[in-house]
């Protein structure tokens, strides 16, 4: 069994992960970053991508409050080309209760959230879709982040720094001896092979999945896992990111991102061991679309894209099993006080908007048990790609003939990075995802930057398959990237198309109607015909 | 304004049924909303490719017995084998008609390649594609070279090539691979790489540029006797230029189906158009039929997006909108609906039953069985549960059947718009007396 030494082990390749992955190669010490599936593919990127302002907690939880205007205010800084800066509205219509937003004002000024009430015109001025029966409007700094672009840039800082990541990695065990944590066992899910990781410190940042991670040290701690669902709607119906202002409730949030709007959430309690198979109920999207509605009426008359769920981390504060005392707040862990098993650290609870913060702790945990020094410096450093002010100027003429849609989106989704991607050669300004804009020189550079795998790999990194079409023509094209660039074989590339659709049509059999239906049905039409379910192994032609 | 017929909709079921009641001499339109499915078809004609637990059928001429006893509303079943195979020969001799050759195994399916480098069944395609010399040359184990376009993205050879061992019959073949340069044919400043498979059929009908090619192809062919090429022989003149090429280059050229838009399917569409015009039909297209009247079970007139106050009359109309994807059926919420004269439809209520749990499923989808209820004549019935019988339903939008699954797609609607057609043609027998030409 291959073996090898490090002294950070962190587990999840989650936002948490990967920003703590980050830090500690910040502060120069050694790390690794083991991830089960894809960067970004748990709860990471299965919300609704909102950049808090803190205004949704400024009644009911200031202290969650100030954590995410600091926040804000530093990601919209080193986080640029992951964020747009849209600004968001809390909106009263006539069934809510209007002294809401009188609370509303008083607990952002005591927070420090800028917030302002705004006259009904002015509120469908900014937001024209809005529901015209708005009585009361309040404008606040929310903003959209993009989650996969967000972790994506996180390793690949920490990578040029010198970390190494194993995606599609799992972690079998945790290993122990008498003095505490070892290291981890780990599995290569695409080879089967083992192998081992020595480590002085092991981070589980692996979200309410780490309850499994602890079992395998032999620590119990208790997650209360809770469903949100979500609807994507493939226009970009609103401009700014719409709250509802009233108590926090389900389907009130209606969040712009890329080229489409989101509707979120729902809440819903569900069995710790059915976290890896939730799906978006009828329910819940009747619950959505009558949300969607309220705010931004007809919408639900638009050509839906996909539905999708994530799962939330509560955690027990206690060890009792009752879930009484759960927090939504950042939970930091040290097992050798909790449990008396020295090295291992666990980091839970928190939000995608705290996640920065959340890594800080645990870095500064880990230096104090490593005495080092070194101070943090994540909220000063720009991510890779966001050097540079969002929509920072471009010098066009270097992209010369190449269309500013395609130059857009690229540097919108790699910042500054569009320069290592556009005008490599010939064949880099090719388009292969017409929905989304996403060339072949981008294809390459994330195959060959960016720890990818496989297509649905792929699709996180670029937004490939993303659009309208789900891949159904841009699939194939991508596979032969694959083929040529990874030598996948005939037989693997068949089975990783396979995946990408059934990935695409998981998120498409909730809203199976209407144009959602027409797409669907053309792309198995091309599919089917294309990869046949059943092989053909007589030699007729 | 008055026809015989009037057929909505302009894809491969309403062509054929248009063409072969002009042919019997009927005044009859064509309506056609949009873009043909043809575009983005295959350009063979599945016949029946799979049985129902998903094996691979060779015989469907000798399969379909059992079948149409198996499946007694499957559309087939309406149309009874005799009127398959007359349909079928029906539909090679007009596209033959329009110097389009088209070839079948006798009554067995052939294979087709795919773009991803597997093979598929299918029953009728074009010379280029299956051919009694193709077929002589693959089994005798002759040398292919497969070759593509510089920068066209819409066929891959090393994907291709990474499939085409898991397949018998290329197993331990040598396989010569070789890309054909475009870049000198350009004059403009294009980038090949933004070339579509339209682009670069046009370059093969251009004579200079042919040359070229051909001379490209035969340099980087070496010995292979089968050059494998994307779909892109030429468009049109496709029969024209695929000779020419076979001579200049002196080797069996092979074409393999792109990804959309497909020019093996743009050539049925355009030569079925052309075939219906030249027998006097009227192929009137970007119009959308909205509505209709219907007394007593017969239909009158319909009403179209850009004739609203001029009604279009007929004695007998077929309806041949296709499925979700084109439009002839639409899906909602709450339910499905057959959007112009809201037929009965046949499809389950519950949006649970709709589809499978996965994209791949074997059972496949039902939704894709959902679609037009009709009697034996394929006359459609109102919502009230009432039949009308001088409309007549063919194609994509029937109930019944499983194009995708079946391999039966192409099949079916050559067969029910032919039905369709014979109907019309028989209640209007005092009137219109057949054409032979």
């Amino acid at each position: 069994m291959k073996k090898f030494d490090t002294n950070v082990i962190v587990i999840g390749g989650g936002a948490t992960g990967a920003g703590t992955f980050r830090d500690c190669l910040m502060r120069g010490i050694p790390a690794v970053l083991i991830e089960k599936n894809d960067l970004a593919s748990g709860t990471t990127g299965r919300n609704h991508g909102l950049l808090h302002s803190g205004a949704r907690y400024a009644i009911k939880d200031p202290a969650s409050a100030l954590e995410c205007i600091a926040e804000n205010r530093i990601l919209k800084k080193v986080a640029s080309h992951c964020i747009e800066d849209t600004g968001g509205l809390f909106v009263a219509l006539e069934d809510d209760d209007p002294a809401y937003g009188d609370q509303l004002l008083t607990a952002c000024k005591k927070t420090g959230i800028e917030c302002g009430e705004i006259s009904r015109q002015q509120a469908l001025q900014i937001e024209p879709n809005l529901n015209p029966e708005v009585i009361r409007a309040f404008t606040v700094p929310d903003a959209t982040i993009d989650p996969f672009r967000l972790v994506s840039a996180n390793v690949l800082d920490a990578r040029e720094r010198g970390g190494q990541v194993f995606t599609h990695t799992h972690v079998d065990k945790i290993e122990t001896n008498s003095e505490g944590v070892t290291g981890v066992l780990c599995c290569d899910r695409s080879t089967g092979q083992k192998f081992e990781i020595r480590g002085k410190i092991v981070v589980n940042a692996s979200g309410v999945w780490g309850e499994k991670v602890c079992q395998t040290a032999g620590i119990e701690m208790k997650m209360f896992p809770s469903k949100g669902s979500l609807i994507i709607f493939d226009y970009r119906v609103n401009r700014v990111v719409v709250n509802a202002c009233r108590m926090p409730a389900d389907a009130d949030i209606f969040v712009p991102g890329d080229t489409v709007s989101l509707i979120g959430t729902t809440s819903r309690k569900i069995a710790y061991d059915e976290i890896d198979t939730i799906d978006v109920d009828e329910e819940e999207i009747a619950t959505l679309l009558a949300g969607a509605e309220r705010l931004v009426p007809n919408v639900s008359k638009t050509r839906l894209l996909r539905a999708y769920c994530g799962v939330r981390p509560l955690i027990a504060l206690d060890k009792k099993a009752d879930g009484r005392d759960i927090s939504r707040g950042i939970v930091l862990f040290d097992h050798e006080e909790r449990d008396g098993l020295q090295g291992l650290l666990s980091i839970v609870g928190g939000k995608l908007m705290t996640y920065r913060l959340m890594a800080e702790k645990t870095t500064d945990l880990i230096c104090q048990k490593l005495n080092i020094t070194a101070q943090c410096q994540t909220h000063t450093t720009p991510l890779p790609g966001s050097e540079k002010r969002r929509g920072g100027k471009i010098n066009r003429k270097r992209f010369k003939g190449i269309s500013d849609s395609v130059i857009s989106s690229t540097q919108y989704r790699h910042g500054e990075r569009v320069h290592q991607i556009l005008q490599q050669d010939q064949q880099s300004d090719e388009l292969i995802c017409e929905c989304e804009m996403v060339t072949a020189g981008e294809v390459k550079y994330a195959l060959k930057h960016l720890n990818v795998k496989d297509i649905v790999d792929l699709r996180r990194r670029t937004r490939l398959g993303m659009g309208p079409c789900q891949g159904a023509l841009c699939a194939c094209r991508a596979t032969s990237f694959f083929v040529e660039l990874n030598h996948t074989t005939g037989e693997k590339a068949h089975q990783m198309l396979i995946d990408f659709l059934e990935e695409r049509w998981k998120g498409v059999k909730p809203i199976l109607w209407g144009d959602a239906l027409r797409e669907a049905e053309f792309s198995y039409w091309i599919h089917q015909s294309l990869i046949p379910s059943k092989k053909v192994s007589s030699g007729d032609q | 304004m008055k026809f015989d017929s009037i057929i909505v909709g302009g894809g491969i079921a309403g062509l054929i049924c248009g063409i072969r009641c002009a042919a019997a001499g009927l005044k009859c339109t064509i309506i056609s909303s949009g873009m043909s499915a043809l575009h983005f078809a295959s350009g063979s004609i599945d016949l029946l490719g799979r049985s129902p637990n998903g094996d691979i059928i060779y015989d469907p001429f000798s399969q379909l017995p059992t079948f149409i006893d198996q499946y007694p509303q499957h559309p087939y079943a309406k149309c009874g084998e005799t009127v398959i195979a007359e349909s079928l020969s029906f539909f090679t001799r007009e596209i033959e008609e329009q110097s389009l050759q088209l070839c079948h195994n006798e009554q067995n399916n052939h294979f087709h390649l795919t773009t991803f480098g597997t093979l598929t069944p299918t029953y009728l395609s074009q010379q280029s594609v299956y051919s009694p010399e193709l077929d002589r040359a693959f089994t005798e184990s002759r040398k292919m070279a497969l070759l593509d376009f510089e920068g066209f993205r819409d066929f891959h050879i090393p994907l291709v090539k990474a499939n085409l061992p898991q397949h018998t019959l290329f197993k331990n073949r040598e396989i010569i691979t070789g890309t054909v340069p475009l870049t000198p044919l350009i004059e403009s400043l294009k980038n090949p790489h933004e070339f579509r498979s339209i682009d670069i059929s046009r370059m093969f009908e251009t004579e200079k540029h042919l040359l070229q090619i051909a001379k490209s192809i035969d340099q980087l062919a070496g010995d292979g006797e089968i050059v494998g090429l994307p779909a892109c022989v030429g468009f049109i003149k496709h029969n024209e230029v695929y000779s020419r090429l076979q001579k200049l280059t002196g080797r069996l050229i092979y074409e393999i189906p792109t990804l959309p838009p497909s020019i093996l399917g743009m050539r049925l569409d355009h030569h079925l158009k052309s075939r219906f015009s030249e027998l006097g039909g009227v192929f009137i297209a970007g119009d959308k039929v909205i509505g209709g009247k219907i007394q007593s079970g017969r239909l009158s007139e319909i009403y179209t997006q850009n004739h609203e106050s001029t009604p279009l009359q007929a004695d007998a109309f077929v309806l041949a909108s296709g499925s979700f994807f084109s439009g002839g059926l639409i899906s909602e919420f709450s339910g499905m609906k057959e959007p112009v004269f809201d037929l009965a439809l046949s499809y389950e209520k519950d949006r649970k039953d709709w589809a499978a749990d996965q994209f791949f499923q074997a059972e496949s989808h039902p939704y894709l069985e959902f679609g037009v209820k009709t009697n034996e004549q394929l006359n459609p019935f109102d919502s009230s549960g009432q039949p009308i019988d001088n409309l007549y339903c063919a194609g994509a939008l029937l109930a019944g059947y499983n194009p995708i699954r079946e391999g039966s797609g192409g099949g079916v609607a050559i067969s029910t718009g032919y039905y369709a057609a014979e109907n019309i043609i028989k209640a209007n027998a005092p009137i219109g007396a057949e054409r032979h030409d």
